[in-house]
């Protein structure tokens, strides 16, 4: 929280200038309206930047040098004299905050038990101009307003003597230089592949009255204003090039190398890729909004499954063309990164990467599959509805996995969209869950990025508990208004930078209905949510008579359920007890008592009660205890202690074959 | 081709005639498998019997479901309920080393061995059973340890390439190599222990040096002999998965029970026939001695008398 206090009091601090007379705004400066990438006729978002860089990139050495301008609106409404640049690459150094976070919380690339130099990366500011005002390359400041970890240096701010006043531009030229690490996640080389994902100096975000720029995080990286990218790539010939927005050109050099033009519109971020061994998969996904060219840079080793990814890519992109709204761009690349690297499973504005091994099998959903989803959903729940992913990772990461799952069960099947393998089968609600009741009441979901228990807490909350207390939410609201909701989020805050609470009202105005007690429990709160079945008693209701024998359907019994919460998440449940004549009575209980007792006189016993009998509930805790059966039925039981039986006759004939 | 055929039937004629010790030792591993999953049945029969959740994994097997069970504080960490099944595996282990002479001596002999006869073998040959375990580990385990750690490397060097099979297929080439050297180590030491039993040799030391000699000198015969086997194996083991897959309704305790016993009964009767096998090949190679002998060499159908 104190952080936090630091961050807001530095930003405003550093803003709150007068508007001057006298000006840093050159004449004739202006954002390009250009449509030549999306499908619409007008620009689909107010764009504040325009980036036209030109990059040079050294396969050798894994380095880039490359010059960038860039034009920036002012539409904060106020005059604007200080500007934050976010320098990522630098995050790759043993004493960045990125490295040090994840030397503390461990990262999916690695636990840095020891440091490989190969890791280093890093974004150097040759030279920085402000247009107008002069050279301010030696006046830069780094800032680390998050940890005040003094040796990070992946933020950057420049102090202007004339602010820029409302409404006016600025231009900011930039010569700089990138070293590119092995890949540890995202971004960085690996062999011959390189993966350019956050590696160019990218202007902060003007929000709530404050520059938002934070520091690069182990777990979170994304927030930045639409705009306009017109990038120039100079690569090796050799070298199969992919990047976001449109390719307009591509020149061979007569120095060996290839310049690759691309441009791209109402983005908020680009990336590319390059690798020799990249085999180019064309095709075409019709949307609402026109037609969208699919590029898929495929690894030699999996071409077999390009048809298969390339399918499911447009079978996706249905399900959200319909569901929630128009993908406007005009293409979409799909790349499939060097095997073995950390660069697989990230997403950037038309541009998303994935990764698949040689022999992933069909039945296997939460491969590649799965992996196409979440990053293309990332398109709308990062890319158009551009959340702080900082702030709000639950918005960008959470919100996806709800509409992963929703997306993945509609193709696969609830029960099999994980794999369905040999018999064995998994769903998508099934793994959210076991990754969310793991570390169920470390984290709220509303909590800055950064500052999570840890990998785990962070995981399991922004991505898990975010599916599944949305999923949840539909039993409150109903599934068709959830969608219906979710449909009015998209359409209302795509190219904007919504809030919580503008996804939070969004909802509560389309239901109709006041969701406080739910969002606060749910969204802000660390109360866990278990439900059970404390006991069940019928007995016959004449039972102090003597030599009075039980006959079904005959003897009248007083039956009793007990429901206890055993957790602090208060939810209204229904409560069904079955009875042995085929009678069923359902309750509906507020929960705000620890526990209810039903009682029921019926001429039959019960024979099961169950909480929750439509399972809405998808962040109960314990799923086993949410219902009873006054019978005991062993088979479940028997059959995993006989597979355990086998697995452990085998395991001691294996030892005895090979030891005696 | 014709010898190693010839040995692997006469290792399955000498298996077949003697199936009941592939009975008891089936026996065995199943009682000490059923009490090492006392724990997790236990624990699974507390949990899942009066749920109805429980449906998820009788009707199918949910993944989700079932690790979510093994999460339970209830359920007790994992660590707790394997701990049984792998001290019964040593058990049955001990066991193995304890009776297999008894085994070894029936199979040599052309009628049924004695109880009193399979016993006294047993109870004379521990000691020296213990001390070929205890070669066996150490020069497999350095011979292993070096092959692993080679191919541990070569992977290594096959994963800094772009070409993604290469690991992989390095891995299972390896494997394979290491998985035959480690089988002609097996036959040295299984025809050491035949030689231990049959020729009632204390010095198991003149046992594993006749069964190197011979091993090495009938490696193409005898690893094509075991290897055959070894594949039946293999093939007994798919196969019985496969059954279970496709005709095991998943809610069938009884079914999966029946397919999978049959399928661990018949991978330990490949077993017996391997070590029926060698010795076939002891009987007919090795009867003469091969060290001097300073007692008279028991006849193999005759009873030993300590």
């Amino acid at each position: 929280m104190a952080v936090r206090l630091r961050l807001i009091c530095f930003i405003t601090l550093s803003v709150a200038v007068p508007a001057f007379a006298q000006t840093g705004s050159p004449a004739g400066l202006a954002i390009p309206a250009t449509t030549s990438a999306i499908n619409s006729p007008t620009p689909l978002s107010q764009r504040v930047v325009a980036y036209d860089m030109d990059a040079r990139y050294d396969a050798k050495a894994h380095a880039l040098d490359a010059s960038e301008t860039l034009t920036y609106h002012n539409l904060t409404g106020q005059a604007l004299d200080t500007f934050p640049f976010h320098l990522y690459l630098n995050g790759f150094q043993p004493t960045a905050t990125w490295i040090r976070e994840g030397k503390r919380e461990g990262t999916r690339g690695q636990n840095f038990d020891t440091w490989d130099p190969k890791s280093y990366g890093a974004e150097e500011i040759k030279s920085f101009e402000v247009v107008g005002q002069g050279d301010f390359t030696s006046q830069l400041q780094y800032i680390h307003a998050d940890d005040d970890n003094k040796d990070d240096r992946t933020v950057v701010q420049v102090h202007l003597p004339k602010p820029i006043p409302p409404d006016g531009y600025v231009q900011f030229k930039i010569k700089f230089h990138d070293q590119f690490p092995e890949v540890l996640e995202r971004t960085g080389w690996n062999r011959d592949f390189v993966l350019g994902g956050q590696w160019f100096p990218k202007v902060g975000v003007w929000w709530h009255g404050a520059w938002n720029c934070h520091q690069f995080h182990a777990y979170t990286e994304f927030f930045a204003d639409f705009g306009v990218y017109d990038v120039k790539l100079t690569v090796p010939q050799n070298e199969v090039v992919g990047g976001g927005g449109v390719e307009v050109s591509s020149v061979n050099n007569p120095d060996g190398t290839k310049t690759v033009t691309y441009h791209g519109e109402d983005i908020h971020d680009f990336a590319w890729t390059a690798s020799p061994h990249y085999l180019v998969y064309n095709d075409t996904f019709q949307g609402s909004m026109g037609p969208v060219k699919l590029r898929i840079l495929m690894q030699p080793a999996h071409w077999g499954q390009v048809e298969r990814q390339a399918r499911a890519l447009k079978e996706i992109m249905d399900r959200f063309d319909r569901w929630y709204g128009a993908y406007p761009y005009k293409t979409l690349t799909l790349v499939d990164p060097d095997p073995g690297s950390q660069a697989f499973g990230m997403e950037y504005p038309t541009f998303i990467t994935v990764g698949t091994f040689w022999w992933e099998p069909e039945g296997l959903h939460a491969g590649s599959v799965e992996t196409i989803e979440h990053e293309f959903g990332h398109q709308y729940w990062y890319g158009m509805v551009a959340t702080n992913e900082f702030e709000d990772a639950w918005m960008d990461e959470g919100i996806n996995q709800y509409t992963q799952i929703k997306v993945m069960n509609s193709i696969f099947g609830p029960s099999t969209s994980v794999f369905n393998l040999w018999g064995v089968t998994a769903g998508q609600i099934d793994e959210d869950r076991l990754i969310y009741i793991g570390v169920a009441d470390l984290d709220p979901i509303a909590k800055n990025g950064w500052q999570y228990a840890d990998n785990n807490s962070y995981g399991a909350i922004t991505y898990g508990k975010t599916a599944l207390m949305l999923l949840t939410l539909e039993s409150v609201i109903g599934e068709d208004t959830m969608r219906q909701a979710m449909r009015v989020y998209f359409a209302r805050f795509r190219f904007t930078h919504p809030t919580k609470e503008d996804f939070l009202k969004t909802i509560e105005e389309v239901s109709g209905k006041d969701l406080r007690w739910y969002f606060n429990e749910a969204v802000y709160g660390t109360q866990v949510l278990d439900y059970e079945v404390l006991k069940i008693s019928s007995v016959p209701v004449d039972w102090y008579k003597e030599n009075v024998k039980e006959k079904k359907g005959q003897t009248e019994y007083v039956c009793n359920v007990w429901i206890h919460r055993k957790g602090e998440f208060v939810m209204p449940i229904d409560v069904e007890t079955k009875f042995d004549n085929g009678d069923k009575v359902r309750e509906h209980w507020d929960g705000q008592d620890r526990w209810v007792r039903y009682e029921y006189r019926k001429k039959a016993k019960i024979e099961s009660v169950e909480v929750d009998p439509d399972h809405r509930i998808q962040f109960d805790r314990n799923n086993f205890n949410n219902s009873r059966t006054e019978e005991a039925n062993d088979a479940a039981a028997r059959k995993l202690a006989n597979y355990w039986t086998c697995i452990g006759q085998f395991f001691a004939q294996l030892l005895a074959w090979w030891l005696v | 081709m014709s010898e190693n055929t010839n040995l692997v039937s006469a290792g399955a004629e000498i298996a077949g005639r003697n199936k009941r010790y592939v009975v008891w030792f089936y026996l065995l591993n199943l009682v000490f498998a059923h009490f090492g999953a006392s724990a997790f049945s236990d624990a699974a029969h507390n949990i899942l019997d009066h749920s109805l959740n429980a449906d998820k994994l009788l009707h199918g097997f949910n993944a989700g479901v079932f690790t979510e069970l093994l999460t339970r504080p209830e359920f007790g960490a994992l660590p707790a309920a394997s701990h049984p099944a792998m001290m019964f595996a040593v058990v049955f282990l001990l066991a193995s080393l304890l009776f297999m002479p008894g085994v070894l001596l029936g199979y040599a002999s052309d009628h049924g061995l004695p109880r009193d006869e399979f016993y006294r073998v047993c109870g004379r040959n521990v000691w020296r059973f213990v001390r070929l375990f205890l070669f066996f580990t150490i020069i497999a385990g350095a011979i292993g340890g070096i092959l692993f750690g080679a191919l541990n490397a070569l992977v290594t060097a096959a994963d800094k390439t772009s070409n993604e099979r290469l690991p992989f297929f390095t891995q299972l080439i390896g494997t394979g190599i290491i998985f035959l050297v480690l089988t002609v180590i097996r036959i040295w030491f299984d025809l050491a222990q035949t030689d231990v039993v049959l020729r009632d040799q204390p010095a198991v030391r003149k046992s594993v040096a006749a069964g190197f000699r011979k091993t090495r000198r009938n490696l193409a015969r005898l690893l094509g002999s075991y290897v055959v086997i070894a594949i039946v194996a293999l093939a007994l083991l798919v196969g019985g998965i496969l059954l279970w897959d496709t005709i095991v309704p998943p809610s069938s305790v009884l079914g999966a029970f029946i397919i999978g016993q049959a399928t661990l009964l018949l991978l330990l009767a490949a077993r017996f026939w391997q070590r029926a096998t060698a010795v076939a090949f002891y009987t007919k190679e090795m009867a003469e001695p091969v060290v001097e002998e300073t007692r008279p060499i028991p006849a193999f159908a005759a009873p030993i008398v300590p």
